[in-house]
């Protein structure tokens, strides 16, 4: 059926059943924006319309690149709330609190309306008509472009929105999409790559004794939080695995473990090389190590990896003796070790580990192979972003388009996107939101919430094949001045390019048209149609892979020993990854503002965390408004006593200092990004966010922290918390 | 139940629960599990909880003030005492899920002057919100402070235009002057339980469940029907020897995880938690 006639509306109903939830959920909301009540008759409803009852359509969560498969529940033309979808191998009908406040993100009273334009009058409104007028000037058919003069700014994107993104720069003879993520962690995966053969492995996490995680927090904010969690549910039951954590600051997944370590920031590789060393005299692990490796490890034995990282020396034979006990083991790595000038050393050393204990193939393997390369994720790198500034600071860059990405909140003090931004001569911003870079912007154009548009997402952690998640409206359009990244670059497209867009009346069209015609891979013998409508209804097509050898080598490292901290900035300086705000992209959700960060329990604020014992004897107490000072620059914050930090490190939570971004995120707190200073893994150039040093000053200011733990963190003598050692219960007994 | 059916049978409503059998015969007692060895600490279920039962977001000043409007919330303890307190956590931090404990006996029934917060056939700890009159004498006697006092007309403002669209219209959106607190979500509860009714049924294990328990990662929460005997959630009780009408627990053996928060106060708690555990060999 031809589809180019019919309006937006009119072509969700030709969907089927999921579609329906589209059309559905259209009834009587046009009424919002104009406020005007229309009232929906109900005498000659559809099957499945009851007035009163909810009902759930399959999507998926954009709220990280997770790729989680969730269910919004729709009712009255409104969707209400999101689940996790059983149908998803990845969320397994899970959803964490990220998710669920997905609907803040879609229903937030700050979103974009309308379309604004940078003239002379300064930012004002204007029309779709001349939003597309002023995109046809700059970038349609007779557009001088060519090549870098172009460049396309992202944070990670997969699926459909890349391919059409990719597709829209070659009509300029370009490549040049730059993806962006402030916590990138190129990094440890270029370790991973270089070292297992593997940029990002399968994890089999339930399949291991003991796991021993260097500072990753992967059940708070790794590559993907829900799965992980769901594996380590299993884990945890009989027989019981265990897990050692050791890092500077407690993450979330260090609260949770049988043996928390507070290491020495930038030592994590000597500890795991003193770690190595100890079970390299066992046979069982030396044979066929090569000489480099047995070279390399030969100076770090236990006394000496003691005094750098601050681990006592029965703590590394301990650790050693528990891997050589409990096979098989699982080694990650995370952004505490990743995040030094010799941040990949540091993170090749850990994944060493995993070689010497032979893991490989069995706690660790490849992902599946990907049937469809070009939609998996491309992941950001800071990297990316400093050579794009570099391009732009030389006048270079003619034309900027910037999605799911905010540099000038998130890039640190010293590379200065914002200035970069005033050599372009034609910046656009697809956002849902003002942030603070579409704030340096030309145009800035009004999407679609997550919860609104379609599209497809593939995750970069896919556990079990391939699955190619599908997103899809929960309900029509709050706003309908508001469009569709897709669609937007698709009517672009067809300006540049009619003889292959033309046939798109939208990117609908254009998903559905991909999806089906990517049938013959699933092995369905389903028409095209009953295809696509139980692609729509599962929010999902899944490819069946199989895991994938690990081909791992042993190239030889150098492990330099980190500088010791200097007179005039004594501290060292983790800013830590909130699991719900990330880089801070999140900050304008009010649920997640008032949802106090687990471990601190603090609300709507900035703080620094100090260990009681250097507060003691600095006399700093809670509340007390410190100064944290880089070589780079320098924010306030209240102080927070917290023991489960390295006693020389103070952190502070990423996220919060934004000065735009609604009202529910400007104002609140401070951002440590912009304190950070430039210092680069050498091996990757990506920035070494862990590698900053401060001095912390008081300011003789005081403040009562907000809080949600009462005045004592202990249980006095109740019993609230019990715990027992685990080798007193019997959980196979349990139920 | 009228007022004076309330003053009038005073005793017989506060004393006659919990005993021995109680809910034998009936159809429906609702109960749950925490696993705190599987609790994580993600903080998935008080934000579903948000979501789904209308809570207001109060804002950094007035929860300062301790006016959070929470109904389960993450506390996070350090340990035994203070004594410890300049030490490294090195067993890690522990998390506990805290909403209301829906006690069988609990203390803040009896102090309600107006009836508002009282029992259900289904060994529900209910508010009346349009009998409430803000006398808070229930926050005061709840021992694990999970009562939630709406100090300021939230409907005004905790939903900027279009936030309030996202309220879920199966649950009251409460005013100024009312107390409040989990529900087990009732009103999920209700609407399974009426359909079960009209299809001549009782509701099968896992059909219906509370916002947290369902949104969990690691399924750290297992609710369900107490009264079935088969349901999960009554096998586990059973299977940690926990006994619904003692307010202490024999256990036959060591190693049974199964407790009740500060069960010697009488409470008989219908939340069961399992003791957090840790390789102490690590």
């Amino acid at each position: 059926m031809t589809m180019s006639n019919l309006d937006r509306r009119d072509f969700l109903k030709v969907l089927g059943i999921s579609g329906a939830a589209a059309t559905l959920a259209g009834c009587g909301h046009t009424s919002i924006e104009s406020g005007v009540e229309e009232v929906m008759s109900y005498v000659n409803p559809q099957d499945f319309v009851v007035p009163g009852i909810g009902v759930f359509y399959a999507s998926t969560c954009a709220q990280c690149g997770s790729g989680c498969g969730i269910m919004g529940k729709v009712r009255e033309g409104r969707v209400l709330k999101l689940e996790g979808n059983p149908e998803s191998g990845i969320s397994g009908g899970k959803i964490c609190g990220l998710g669920q406040a997905g609907v803040q993100a879609h229903y937030n009273p700050d979103r974009l309306r309308t379309p604004l334009y940078q003239g002379e009058g300064g930012l004002t409104p204007v029309s779709w008509e001349k939003a597309y007028q002023i995109l046809e000037e700059r970038l349609g058919p007779k557009s001088p472009l060519k090549g870098e003069q172009i460049a396309f700014l992202t944070g990670g994107v997969s699926g459909h929105q890349r391919v059409l993104l990719e597709n829209f720069l070659e009509t300029f003879d370009s490549t040049h999409h730059v993806a962006y993520d402030a916590l990138s962690t190129a990094t440890g995966r270029a370790a991973s790559k270089a070292i297992l053969g593997a940029e990002q492995p399968l994890w089999n996490i339930h399949k291991a004794r003991l796991i021993v995680s260097f500072g990753n927090d992967f059940l708070g904010n790794g590559v993907s939080p829900v799965y992980m969690a769901r594996q380590y549910a299993l884990f945890r039951k009989a027989p019981r695995g265990t897990l050692i954590q050791i890092e500077p600051r407690m993450t979330l997944t260090g609260g949770n473990a049988d043996r928390w370590y507070p290491i020495k920031p930038g030592t994590e590789g000597i500890l795991a090389l003193g770690i190595a060393h100890d079970l390299l005299q066992h046979e069982e692990f030396s044979k066929g190590v090569p000489q480099e490796v047995l070279d390399l490890v030969k100076n770090y034995d236990r006394d000496a990896v003691s005094d750098i990282t601050g681990i006592g020396s029965d703590a590394v034979r301990l650790i050693a003796a528990q891997l050589w006990n409990n096979s098989p083991s699982l080694v990650i790595a995370g952004p505490s070790v990743e995040g030094h000038s010799y941040g990949f050393s540091n993170a090749a050393a850990v994944q060493l580990l995993n070689v010497i204990l032979g893991n490989r193939g069995k706690t660790m393997e490849g992902q599946s192979e990907h049937p469809f390369p070009q939609l998996a994720p491309v992941l950001g790198s800071y990297q990316a972003l400093a050579d794009l500034n570099q391009k732009m600071a030389a006048g270079q860059t003619q034309a900027l388009l910037i999605y799911g990405t905010n540099p000038v909140f998130t890039a640190p003090s010293p590379l200065p996107f914002a200035e970069s931004m005033s050599k372009v001569p034609f910046k656009v911003a697809f956002v849902t939101h003002m942030d603070e870079t579409a704030g340096h912007c030309d145009l800035i154009l009004p999407l679609l919430s997550a919860l609104e548009d379609f599209g497809s997402h593939v995750a970069e952690y896919q556990p079990d094949g391939v699955e190619v998640m599908l997103q899809q409206p929960l309900m029509e359009k709050l706003y309908p001045e508001s469009k569709g990244y897709g669609d937007i670059l698709l009517s672009v497209l067809k300006k540049r390019k009619p003889e292959v867009y033309a046939g798109f009346p939208d990117y609908y069209s254009y998903l559905k048209t991909a999806v089906v015609k990517a049938k013959p891979v699933f092995k369905v013998s389903d028409s095209d149609d009953h295809f696509w409508e139980d692609a729509l209804r599962n929010g999902l097509v899944k490819w069946d892979g199989k895991p994938t050898p690990l081909e791992s080598k042993l190239p030889v490292l150098t492990m330099p020993k980190p500088a010791e901290l200097a007179t005039d900035y004594p501290f060292y300086f983790v800013p830590s990854i909130r699991p719900d705000m990330r880089d801070g992209r999140h900050a304008y959700l009010p649920w997640l503002q008032e949802s106090p960060e687990t471990m601190t329990t603090v609300v709507w604020d900035s703080w620094v965390e100090m260990h009681p014992k250097m507060a003691e004897a600095m006399q700093i107490k809670e509340g007390d408004i410190l100064q944290i000072q880089s070589a780079t620059g320098s924010v306030r914050a209240k102080a927070y006593l917290f023991p489960g930090i390295q006693p020389d490190t103070v952190s502070m939570p990423l996220g919060q200092g934004h000065t735009q971004l609604g009202r529910f995120a400007t104002g609140v707190g401070v951002n440590p990004y912009k304190i950070l200073d430039p210092i680069f893994d050498v091996h990757t150039g990506e920035l070494a966010m862990h590698a900053t040093r401060v001095a912390v000053r008081k300011t003789g200011e005081h403040q009562m922290i907000v809080k949600d733990e009462g005045p004592t963190a202990f249980q006095g003598g109740q019993k609230l918390v019990a715990t027992l050692s685990a080798d007193q219960t019997k959980l196979s007994k349990e139920i | 139940m009228s007022l004076s059916n309330l003053i009038q049978n005073w005793n017989s409503f506060r004393t006659r629960r919990p005993y021995e059998g109680q809910y034998d015969e009936a159809p429906y007692k609702w109960a749950m599990v925490i696993d705190l060895d599987s609790c994580i600490g993600c903080n998935a279920c008080t934000v579903a909880c948000y979501a789904e039962n209308n809570l207001p977001v109060v804002g950094k000043e007035r929860f300062g003030k301790g006016q959070a409007m929470h109904w389960i919330r993450i506390e996070r303890y350090w340990g035994a005492d203070e004594a410890k307190a300049t030490e490294f956590p090195e067993r890690g931090a522990e998390y506990l899920p805290m909403l209301c404990q829906q006690c069988e006996a609990a203390p803040c029934e009896p102090v309600c002057p107006v009836g508002a917060t009282h029992h259900s056939p289904d060994g529900l700890n209910t508010q009346v919100y349009n009998r409430c009159v803000g006398s808070r004498y229930c926050s005061a006697n709840c021992p694990y402070k999970v009562r939630y006092f709406n100090w300021w007309n939230y409907p005004d403002q905790a939903w900027p235009n279009p936030l309030e669209l996202q309220l879920n219209p199966d649950v009251t959106v409460r005013s100024k002057g009312v107390m409040e607190k989990c529900t087990f979500c009732v009103q999920r509860l209700r609407a399974g339980m009426d359909k079960a009714k009209t299809e001549g049924r009782i509701l099968a294990d896992g059909e219906v469940l509370t916002a947290c328990a369902q949104a969990c990662p690691t399924s750290a929460i297992t609710f369900g029907n107490w009264a079935d005997k088969k349901s999960k959630v009554a096998r586990m009780w059973k299977n940690q020897q926990v006994n619904l009408a003692k307010n202490s627990q024999e256990k036959s053996e060591e190693g049974i995880r199964g407790y009740r928060i500060l069960e010697d106060l009488n409470t008989y708690p219908s939340i069961v938690y399992l003791e957090r555990l840790r390789n102490l060999e690590a």
